[in-house]
């Protein structure tokens, strides 16, 4: 059932305005380095998405001449850190024949894999596994999280374009082509999830007891695992594929808890004055955040963006995707008006649905804007945390009103570590969204076995020099 | 949501075909022997008409060499039966029957009598499916289903399910397991062992009691005493007898408790824990039956058990079922049927709405629906509360008074209080916020087409969509396909913009029927959400629209059938109430399945609706029949073969 967030919201936040502290700060290796020597940050990445396409006219730079001193209208929030931005127009969308009839079911689902579905058994999900989850394979086994997936409606639209299941207009991380993974909507949750035991975390406790962990408790999923496995044995091809997924997810809580355990031991020894630290004595302390009251959007989508950024800073994990809102029954009355994201882009250049498409984009890009200039802020290593990271703003059209994808609206900024160089604004670049996600992975040095989607080639243009 | 739906094909395509075999109405599920004569025919009418008519006039731009569109027929060609290919005949069939395709520049076009005998061929193409219950997958419990089962097992409050996300379920239901709700399974159950059991060195409270027993005396083998509560704790929790395997898993668990230096009733409770995170229990699974070579075997009892109790009450089997199950009963007809009656009527049968009733009457979106809040003010959550609830009064009575489905279109009665009265204009006949049962003496009011969620949820925030109610009547009550427009339909806002200024909503709308692109799906589809305009985007009666305009309710469907009122128009459509009917039961069954219907589905609801239709449309009859339906009843436990062996000479 498809909720919306005004409601969702108002239940999430409901008696929730407090900052959040940390509570594994002193065993998270927070303490200074003793010597010189300095820790180089890893490189992440983080994905943020808004349906629906945008006014390209007032979307797109001018000039590249001009692209630092002449915010285009969208992009008027990130004017304080253009210098920090990348646009490249050039970059076109995944041709979605023969989906004909599904543009929108199919937008933020070969956003992040560059791939269409299975036409053969649509009601069913098979696609490919996505950029963020192959970088996820790659780097997220060095931090507590492999990734982290974010979302601000819960991703229930019931409605079913050209056959295609529904997890395909709400999900854009697939762990496997068969595998989407749902996102987090709730930021009390989020938070725990980053900084909290598991075991430890009692699900929508009220009276905010938590049942106490278990140190058996991976011994004892060691042994349900072994009896799954036996359960496999038993079943038909497509049941054990099931159980596989079981398996997978249940090894994944392993390494978790594991994560966890070492986290403790790191504690210790830094108690015993041996250092582990992974931060410098310049680096900003993490960020607080503060999960506010009211129902504004705005407002949880910056508490979203904020866990982001704590999750990248603590080195909680390296990937991240946030579905700023999903590609259906959306409203934002915070802007004044009720209608629909969705029909007020079918505007067919009229001059207020037009106006009102603009202010939602302009209304999604500032809140990536506070992001990224957060990112900004904070100190890390020679420079600042934006510069170890890649992130990305984009829809999976570029004008809603007739579904084209030639130009997909996509915001760059960080530096990678070096890798790229921003602001700039690049016209007349030739490549497609799967050209620009394997740039993006091998600009994080994520090495890649096969081109991600319908990509042919890297795009040279975004490297730094 | 604009959608511009602009054809209806699944008339053609569906209805009637069971006409065109030559089958009595009333006639039971075909016997397989006249299956295999309509499958035998159907296959010589391909290789005779169909084969040689796409090669003709499809495969040059749709075949091996040029793929247009993304369309080919090559791989269709070969395997023309092929589950995967039957959406394609079907669109294909539409474009042919427009007159889309092929071309008008193409050097060859069908006559009259070779597309009609194409399409005919299309509507009957499912007679090529193999007796089949479809592919089956075992089943994760879904958030509320897990909640009823906690509860169930161990009295805690179902909401201790909370924080898992918000699902589909049914036919879209995406039965996933990913590491996020893995992670979050093992909070529940740690949060349910704080919440069930008495604190550890506690004295047990009367759940453990009832799961552990006592205390096992000194002397005794606590080990033996830990295999009982095993053997007891695995039946209830994974819904059927455990294997030895399973029992000997979680005796493990107790040693490493044991082991550990825990006592025994600490050990037992580590055991309970991994019972809770065991894909026994997350998922409904077979009993370990004995090895097969059969492709397609019936459910065992318990597994029947389960999907009955968790598609009636979404939660795990009582112990009624349980004993039915052990018995080895369930699965005979009348017992499964009786149990259909007995389950429905208990008051937890309120699941089947709340899970499939809401859904396809679309009011479980309500709750979180945006509305213009200076337009209708009056939309608080307790209005959209009794919205949701008159709509699952009227199912429930139509299930539990086991009435005819045209009632949920035709209906002299409804459920109200005082926050709902108003937009009924009674008001002053209704107190109090308690729902009860009122009776109608306005005509143009009763029913689904009428009652006030259903209105609000098929309106924009702030006006009406005569486009989207004329869209969710053909699909969610007639079971239409709509399909969505095709690219490149050119805007109403194209028109003469001064000219179109001076129109009404209706006058606009209309003009799609200027354009024959738009016009055969709006001739349907408009009537329909014109017929129901005296209803205003919350439900109120109106002779006006926004603008000051009278209300123009009248028209025509197709077949000479003129209205002037949403009463009229009503009558015309509860004549439909076989097409109701058959809808009603082919969701169900796809909820049920938690899968879309293909193939040999469209067989057996073409049966079942036949069934339905000769008992007068009764509503238990229609779930008792979706229950005891072969693909129900039944699982494929081995993957289907390929193409069947016939393939390769029907391709030639």
């Amino acid at each position: 059932m498809q909720r919306k967030w005004l409601i969702d919201r108002r239940t999430y936040l409901r008696g929730l305005g407090a900052s959040l502290a940390l509570p594994l700060l002193d065993c998270m290796g927070w303490a200074d380095l003793p010597k010189a020597a300095r820790y180089k940050a890893p490189v992440r990445l983080g994905f943020m998405y808004m349906p629906h396409g945008v006014i390209p006219e007032q979307f797109w730079p001018s000039a590249p001449e001009t692209f630092l001193s002449e915010a285009a209208p969208c992009l008027e929030s990130l004017r304080p850190v253009l210098s920090e931005c990348l646009l490249m127009k050039g970059i076109s969308g995944v041709p979605i024949a023969p989906f004909n009839g599904a543009p929108h079911a199919l937008e933020l689902s070969t956003w992040l894999t560059a791939s269409l579905p299975d036409s053969k058994r649509r009601n069913v999900v098979n696609i490919a596994i996505s950029a963020d989850q192959i970088a996820a394979n790659y780097i997220g086994g060095l931090t507590a999280l492999p990734s982290l997936e974010l979302a601000t409606m819960p991703q229930t639209h019931k409605e079913n374009q050209e056959g295609l299941n529904e997890a395909y207009y709400s999900h854009c991380s697939f762990r496997s082509p068969t595998q989407p993974l749902p996102a987090e909507t709730n930021p009390r949750n989020v938070f725990n999830r980053l900084f909290k035991d598991p075991a430890q975390r009692g699900a929508s406790t009220a009276d905010g007891t938590r049942a106490p962990a278990d140190p058996l408790e991976r011994r004892m999923l060691d042994l349900v695992l072994g009896g799954a496995r036996d359960l496999r044995r038993t079943l038909g091809s497509s049941d054990q594929h099931k159980l596989d997924e079981y398996l997978d997810s249940v090894r994944s809580l392993e390494r978790r808890i594991a994560s966890i355990e070492y986290r403790q031991k790191e504690a210790a020894l830094e108690a015993a004055g041996v250092s582990v630290s992974k931060r410098n004595a310049s680096d900003s302390p993490p960020l607080e955040v503060k999960i506010p009251e009211g129902d504004r959007r705005s407002d949880y989508m910056k508490v979203m963006c904020d866990l982001t950024v704590l999750a990248f800073q603590t080195d909680t994990t390296r990937v991240s995707t946030y579905i700023g809102s999903t590609p259906n029954g959306v409203s934002y009355p915070e802007l004044g008006f009720t209608d629909e994201h969705h029909s007020v882009t079918h505007h067919n250049k009229g001059a207020e649905k037009v106006g009102k498409v603009a202010r939602i984009a302009a209304f999604n890009v500032e809140q990536f804007a506070h992001m990224i200039q957060r990112m900004h802020s904070l100190r890390e290593g020679e420079g600042t945390l934006l510069d170890n990271c890649i992130m990305m703003w984009g829809s999976g059209l570029e004008d809603g009103n007739n579904h084209t994808r030639e130009n997909l609206p996509f915001i760059l900024a960080g530096r990678g570590g070096g890798a790229i160089q921003p602001g700039r604004f690049i016209a007349g670049v030739k490549g497609n969204q799967g050209d620009l996600l394997g740039t993006l992975l091998s600009s994080a040095g994520i090495p890649l076995d096969r081109p991600i989607g319908i990509a042919t080639k890297l795009l040279p243009e975004i490297n730094a020099a | 949501m604009a959608r511009r739906p602009w054809r209806v094909v699944r008339s053609i395509l569906v209805h009637g075909a069971a006409l065109l075999m030559g089958w009595a109405v009333g006639a039971q599920t075909p016997s397989d022997a006249d299956l295999a004569a309509t499958q035998a025919a159907t296959k010589k009418t391909f290789q005779e008409k169909v084969a040689p008519f796409v090669s003709t006039y499809c495969t040059e731009c749709h075949g091996d060499k040029k793929r247009k569109g993304g369309i080919s027929f090559s791989t269709a060609l070969k395997n023309p039966g092929g589950t995967a290919f039957q959406k394609q005949w079907k669109q294909a069939a539409s474009v042919i029957q427009r007159h889309d395709m092929p071309p008008e520049d193409a050097k060859m076009q069908p006559t009259p009598e070779e597309a009609a005998t194409f399409i005919e061929w299309v509507a009957n193409s499912k007679y090529l499916s193999s007796k089949d219950p479809g592919p089956f997958v075992i089943r994760r419990l879904n958030r509320t289903e897990l909640g009823n089962t906690l509860h169930d097992l161990l009295s805690v409050d179902p909401a201790i399910v909370g924080d898992l996300p918000e699902e589909v379920t049914g036919a879209g239901y995406l039965n996933t397991l990913s590491p996020l709700l893995m992670e979050q399974y093992l909070s529940i159950a740690s949060a349910v062992l704080e919440r069930a059991l008495a604190p550890e060195n506690a004295p047990p409270n009367a759940i453990q009691t009832r799961l552990f027993g006592p205390t096992p005396p000194p002397g005794t083998d606590p080990r033996e005493e830990a295999r009982k509560v095993a053997v007891s704790l695995a039946r209830s929790a994974f819904r059927r007898p455990a294997a030895q395997a399973e029992i000997d898993v979680l005796l493990r668990v107790f040693d490493l408790a044991k082991e550990d230096g825990r006592s025994y009733p600490s050990a037992l409770r580590l055991m309970l824990k991994a019972v809770l995170v065991s894909p026994q229990f997350l998922f409904i699974t077979p009993a370990h039956g004995p090895e097969t070579a059969n492709e397609i075997i019936p459910l065992d009892d318990h597994q029947l058990a389960s999907r009955l109790s968790y598609l009636l009450w979404s939660t795990m089997p009582d112990s009624e079922l349980f004993a039915l199950a052990d018995a080895g009963k369930l699965h005979e007809p009348e017992v499964l049927a009786a149990q259909v009656r007995r389950l429905l009527a208990s008051p937890r049968s309120r699941a089947l709405f709340d899970g499939f009733g809401a859904q396809w009457l679309g009011v479980g979106k309500l709750a979180a629906k945006t509305f213009d809040t200076a337009k209708f003010p009056q939309m608080t959550p307790a209005l959209r509360r009794a919205m949701y609830d008159e709509a699952r009064l009227l199912f429930e009575t139509i299930v539990r008074e086991n009435r005819s489905t045209a009632v949920f279109i035709e209906s002299d009665f409804t459920f109200l209080n005082d926050t709902l009265a108003p937009l009924y204009g009674l008001e002053k006949q209704v107190a109090g916020p308690q729902m009860r049962r009122v009776q109608l003496t306005n005509p143009q009011r009763g029913g689904i087409l009428s009652m006030p969620g259903i209105l609000a949820n098929t309106s924009f925030p702030d006006r009406t969509s005569p486009v989207n109610r004329g869209v969710w009547v053909l699909e969610q009550v007639l079971g239409e396909h709509v399909p969505p427009p095709p690219p490149n339909v050119p805007s109403l806002e194209k028109q003469d913009k001064r000219k179109v200024a001076s129109l009404t909503l209706r006058q606009r709308t209309e003009l799609h029927r200027t354009n024959p692109v738009c016009a055969s799906c709006h001739k349907i589809l408009d009537p329909i959400g014109f017929g129901l305009e005296n209803f205003d985007a919350i439900g109120r009666w109106r002779d006006q629209d926004e603008n000051g305009g009278a209300i123009d309710a009248a028209g025509e469907l197709p077949g000479a059938k003129h209205f002037s009122s949403p009463r009229e128009l009503r009558q015309i459509l509860s004549e439909r109430a076989g097409d109701l009917s058959r809808n009603l039961a082919g969701k169900l069954l796809a909820y049920a399945l938690c899968r879309q219907l293909e193939g040999y589905d469209e067989i057996v609801l073409d049966g079942m609706s036949n069934a339905i239709a000769q008992d007068g449309f009764r509503m238990q009859t229609l779930i008792i029949k979706v229950v005891t339906s072969y693909p129900f009843t039944h699982r494929r436990i081995h993957e289907q073969a390929a193409p069947p062996p016939n393939a390769k000479k029907m391709a030639h």
